[in-house]
């Protein structure tokens, strides 16, 4: 049909030239086509892209594991794999990601980021496109953490040879999470009906994971024994170099972990109210709900801070303040962490809850005797 | 408690000389208006003590406003909020206030825009206050605000090549005081434009090469001079011609709906070095570092309290850009241990590095970055 040819034709003709398609700082030109007004200009780029690179069958997506991915890496993993694009997933946070994070970041930046950075330089070699996506806001009302707004920026400038691939989640302005993944999905894969099967097949996966390991946490919370709350961004509990020593320090003691990020979402929020009616930070008031939620059942709450985090600056002193009566001990933890120091803390605490229960008294008293 | 508005005693933090308008803005209220002490050292102290460990400055100094507010009679405290941390801020300084022992009441205008919340919130203080008056002390208080940013903005510019000392400063210190009581918004312009004219018609020396530096950063650090320890006099003091584009003038102008479309107008500006809004007034650094880079300035000022995730996100593309086109940006971080020593003598050897960059008429690689 020529009127589609026409389109092709015009579409192609956006390609940038083969000398401007590494660097990043070219935007690709626009042209006031027809086509343009029925296809979003993010994803033209991408495409154009893609076609003039790689085939985007044969890319290899570079997941870093650090922020975001804690909270959607079985989402990202499970979508690319269904449309049949590869993906690597880089390695647990090591001294070498860590280092190499911190010399890329800004001084002052917080250690997640950091260590966000050394994931995506570490993907470089090994992927064409690393994923960078950028979340603004999931609710009306709500915002995410601010380095969240400028993880893609901060990257792309950061490490200015990466080939970074983004979508914009930003709900206060009308960029749902599902629509956005999808359309960075059309830059892989031009039939729609297929990207849609893909993300709804991940989001299912990415549910089914997650009730499991909330379930196990709801589980824990029932069980008798000496039981701690971690409150914790996902991406610190479960990053090797920030969370892991902890949680299992406090396993040695003999404590079972619950994490707070893995309480219902919705119920939190609910109760977060309960100790906090500002606090604009979505992932934040699900925390503070959890708090709400568990505290019932736990001996003591473990708060997993890292410096210089803003949110968590203002949040942990509100909580601990309006937890009266409650054992808590706040951790900030910073890339020049030691074991010894945190293990002494983290068994102090323990041994002081132990205490306070009544059963496990006299069986301390006992021994003495 | 205060049960009618005539036992209310207001207050709210510094910044700057804003506390004029403010004073203007509250009168609505009807009620005493109390200013906070003046900022000194045992501000910062007594913010330092009480305050979270690493939140940023502003919340420090803003909790040090309250405390010594309080201790001098104040029971009614107004805090604002929104962007970033900053949103978080009064919910937690009120906490800790009644936890030292205070009483009081807070207004906290936080969250969305939403006018008449607002309104709600003012009425519960003043049931007498009218919509219309509400509207006429926020017209008039706007409008002092700009004749305050028009006359601050010309000090800036033109206050370091004074012929003689000190002349600046007196037609400066004058229009503040005639500047709170100007009952009409007519009476607030007649003065912007009298002032204006003084201090055009003082005599100045205007060195061939003054230079022209631009200062961008997180808005508080800005605009509330004591707590950047004077840059932008200490620059005016080394001959140089200083420009700052955050005033509340600016974020008036573009609050509520009209926000977006200068968002967008930002993030073109920025160029090849931000694709998406980075918060607060991140977006807004790297958009004016480079309109200033492509107007000819000679450097710029980056501020930024420690920590300040919003401009830390700048400065990852303030870095590079400084880089690509070597174009000299000084980044200064503040928090309660920086020293004011430490500021003057790398501003002192900033202006010197500028001044020599510019006598060579070089643009050699002079990309500055030092942590304070």
């Amino acid at each position: 049909m020529p009127v589609t040819g026409e389109l092709r034709r015009s579409s192609a003709d956006r390609v940038p030239p083969a000398s401007s398609r590494g660097n990043i700082y070219e935007r690709a030109p626009v042209s006031a086509g027809r086509i343009n007004r029925l296809r979003p200009r993010k994803m033209v780029r991408w495409s154009a892209q893609l076609r003039g690179g790689v085939e985007p069958i044969d890319a290899t997506v570079g997941i870093p594991r650090a922020l975001l991915y804690h909270k959607y890496g079985d989402l990202w993993t499970a979508f690319f794999e269904t449309l049949g694009v590869d993906t690597v997933v880089s390695p647990p946070t090591n001294r070498a990601i860590l280092e190499r994070g911190s010399r890329l970041a800004v001084d002052e930046t917080c250690l997640p980021m950091k260590i966000f950075l050394g994931h995506v330089d570490s993907l470089m070699s090994q992927a064409d496109y690393v994923l960078v996506p950028r979340v603004a806001s999931l609710h009306r009302g709500e915002t995410t953490c601010v380095k969240f707004l400028g993880a893609y920026d901060v990257a792309r400038n950061s490490i200015p040879d990466a080939r970074l691939i983004e979508y914009d989640v930003d709900v206060a302005n009308g960029k749902r999470h599902a629509t956005e993944i999808r359309r960075l999905g059309r830059g892989f894969e031009r039939n729609p009906a297929k990207v849609g099967y893909a993300y709804m097949r991940a989001r299912r996966e990415a549910n089914r994971l997650h009730s499991e390991r909330a379930l196990g946490n709801e589980q824990a919370a029932l069980e008798p024994g000496l039981k701690v709350l971690v409150v914790g961004h996902p991406y610190n509990i479960y990053d090797e170099m920030i969370g892991a020593p902890v949680v299992s320090i406090l396993r040695e003691q003999g404590a079972a972990v619950l994490a707070a990020e893995l309480a219902d979402a919705s119920r939190a929020k609910t109760l977060s109210a309960r100790l906090s009616r500002d606090v604009p930070w979505t992932f934040n008031k699900e925390l503070l709900g959890a708090v709400e939620h568990y505290r019932e059942y736990v001996d003591g709450i473990v708060f997993l801070v890292t410096f210089p985090c803003g949110p968590d600056s203002l949040m942990t002193e509100l909580c601990v303040r309006r937890l009266e009566g409650m054992p808590t001990l706040v951790l900030v933890l910073d890339e020049l962490q030691g074991e010894a120091g945190l293990r002494t803390r983290l068994e102090s605490f323990v041994d002081l809850l132990r205490l306070r229960r009544p059963k496990e008294r006299t069986a301390t008293t006992a021994r003495v005797v | 408690m205060a049960t009618s508005s005539a036992d209310y005693r207001l207050s709210f933090p510094h910044m700057g000389n804003y506390h004029i308008p403010m004073c203007t803005l509250s009168s609505m209220l009807d009620c005493e208006i109390m200013v906070a002490p003046k900022m000194t050292r045992r501000t910062l102290e007594l913010g330092v003590r009480h305050s979270p460990e690493f939140v940023c400055i502003p919340f420090k100094y803003n909790l040090g406003n309250f405390i010594e507010t309080l201790d001098a009679g104040a029971n009614l405290l107004v805090q604002a909020g929104g962007g970033c941390r900053f949103g978080f801020y009064a919910e937690v300084q009120e906490e800790i206030l009644r936890s030292l022992g205070y009483e009081f009441d807070m207004i906290r205008l936080v969250g969305d825009f939403d006018l008449r919340k607002y309104y709600q919130d003012l009425r519960r203080i003043n049931p007498k206050l009218s919509f219309r008056g509400a509207l006429h002390h926020y017209r008039l208080a706007a409008r002092q605000t700009r004749a305050l940013d028009a006359v601050e903005d010309f000090m800036r510019k033109r206050s370091g090549f004074e012929a003689e000392p000190g002349s600046f400063d007196a037609v400066h210190e004058r229009f503040l005081r005639e500047l709170g009581p100007t009952p009409s918004i007519a009476e607030a312009a007649a003065l912007e434009e009298r002032t204006l004219a003084e201090l055009a018609a003082l005599p100045v020396e205007m060195p061939v090469d003054a230079l022209r530096v631009g200062v961008v950063g997180e808005l508080y650090v800005l605009m509330e001079p004591f707590s950047n320890f004077f840059v932008e006099r200490e620059l005016a003091k080394r001959g140089v011609e200083v420009h700052r584009f955050v005033t509340v003038s600016d974020m008036l102008s573009h609050a509520g709906p009209k926000g977006s479309a200068h968002l967008r107008e930002l993030i073109e500006d920025a160029g090849p070095y931000l694709k998406y809004h980075v918060g607060a007034h991140g977006t807004e650094s790297v958009a004016m570092t480079r309109r200033l880079m492509q107007a000819g300035f000679d450097g710029v000022l980056h501020l930024k309290p420690f920590g300040c995730m919003p401009e830390v996100n700048a400065m990852a593309a303030l870095q590079r850009l400084s880089r690509d086109n070597t174009f000299p940006v000084l980044f200064f971080s503040y928090d309660g241990q920086t020293s004011e020593t430490g500021v003057r003598t790398r501003l002192e050897a900033f202006c010197d590095m500028l001044r020599m960059r510019k006598r060579a008429g070089v643009s050699a690689a002079t990309n500055m970055e030092v942590p304070a």
